[in-house]
């Protein structure tokens, strides 16, 4: 990995670094020069973490608190190599800042584990029924209680922007199955009146959003249907459709 | 159930209301009321969700054309077979109606089973929806 990184250049200074007292007074420049010259990798996951609803500048900004994380705490006479260390670290901090940033509302513990649990049973039952579960089917496949099954949903409402396992995985943008679909949406846009005002509207939307619209109420698919195609979560889509409707209505008005 | 205590009949029990001042910014409270309804009837996620939206859209349809200071009337009949809501707002204009050419309303009849324009009786405009458990697509 070290020889083909770009980074090689870098690899004598973190030796220098580590070995440094930590009230040498080279510590800082040289500290600077590190976090500096491997800035692009935490740009780099900065970006993977994109269009999950966090302003790019503070995902930016929590990326280079985890590379400073990293040139601080890396041990080159461990063995690996910088890179391997910095990655998910730097990961491990943007995590840690969506979670912290999602669950600002506060929500208790338990009702947060209940939540990822709920999410996990919708995406294996969706996937077993071949449509999204009812809250009994929830409550069986979880033993717990419908009614608990009602506060997790709840709880859900809560959540600002996504859903933990949405910002835990890394999805992969729209994928080329709904390609054909979204031909057939197009046109039944085409059949009606308003189509004049909407389509400026539809355009500025960004692609994923769009695409989920347009399969939701130009092709007709369900909520579970278009999760399974554009891969991501039924709560998800569910979400975005909520939210790109209020974005359309503000616009038209 | 205290002994002794009221009969209620069966419609009594599962109509619920919700009223609102006719402003967007208030619709969030009967968009609740909404998915919790369904969810409680045991409708599955997407139909939680398709309720909660449609409810928000018929809201939002009519929020423009109420009279200014006037009240929305969200009135819920929820079953295990089906979900049925009328919302109702008192109007000015007596020209005026629901309009049926936009996106809002394409929203609307892809997301309900049966949508309805409710401009029967003066002064006011409303619109019928409902939402059965068992859906023909999915």
């Amino acid at each position: 990995m070290t020889s083909q990184s770009g980074y090689e250049h870098l690899v004598p200074l973190l030796k220098e670094f580590a070995a440094l007292d930590q009230d040498d007074p080279r510590r800082n420049r040289l500290r600077d020069e590190l976090v500096t010259g491997h800035l692009p990798v935490a740009l780099h996951i900065a970006r993977r973490f994109s269009h999950r609803g966090e302003p790019q500048e503070d995902l930016e900004q929590v990326a280079t608190v985890g590379l400073i994380n990293a040139v601080d705490r890396f041990e080159p006479d461990r063995g690996s190599d910088f890179l391997s260390y910095a990655v998910p670290t730097i990961t491990g901090e943007v995590r840690r800042h969506f979670r912290d940033q999602a669950w600002s509302m506060r929500v208790p513990r338990r009702l947060k584990d209940l939540h990822v649990s709920i999410g996990a049973a919708v995406s294996e039952l969706s996937q077993r029924l071949g449509r999204a579960p009812r809250p009994s089917e929830i409550a069986a496949h979880l033993d717990i209680s419908t009614e608990e099954v009602l506060e997790g949903l709840e709880a859900a409402g809560a959540y600002r922007s996504a859903s933990l396992d949405e910002v835990l995985t890394d999805d992969d943008p729209t994928g080329q199955t709904t390609g054909d679909v979204l031909g057939e949406a197009d046109s039944a846009l085409d059949q009606v009146e308003y189509r004049e005002s909407v389509r400026p509207l539809l355009a500025s939307l960004p692609e994923r959003e769009r695409t989920i619209l347009m399969l939701r109420f130009f092709g007709n698919l369900t909520q579970t249907q278009i999760a399974e195609k554009v891969g991501i979560s039924q709560m998800h889509v569910s979400r975005l459709l909520a939210q790109t409707l209020a974005k359309l209505r503000e616009g038209l008005e | 159930m205290a002994p002794g205590g009221q009969q209620a009949d069966l419609d009594s029990r599962t109509l619920v209301e919700v009223r609102i001042p006719a402003s967007a910014a208030q619709i969030s409270a009967v968009r609740v009321v909404a998915a919790d309804l369904a969810a409680r009837q045991d409708f599955d996620l997407d139909a939680v969700s398709d309720l909660r939206m449609a409810v928000d859209e018929a809201c939002a349809t009519l929020v423009p054309l109420a009279a200014a200071g006037a009240t929305l009337s969200c009135r819920f009949l929820a079953n295990t077979a089906a979900v049925e809501v009328v919302v109702q707002v008192t109007v000015d204009d007596p020209g005026a109606k629901v309009p049926q050419n936009t996106f809002g309303w394409r929203v609307l009849t892809t997301l309900a089973d049966d949508v309805t324009v409710l401009d029967g009786e003066a002064g006011t405009l409303g619109i019928g929806l409902s939402l059965r458990r068992e859906r023909m697509d999915g």
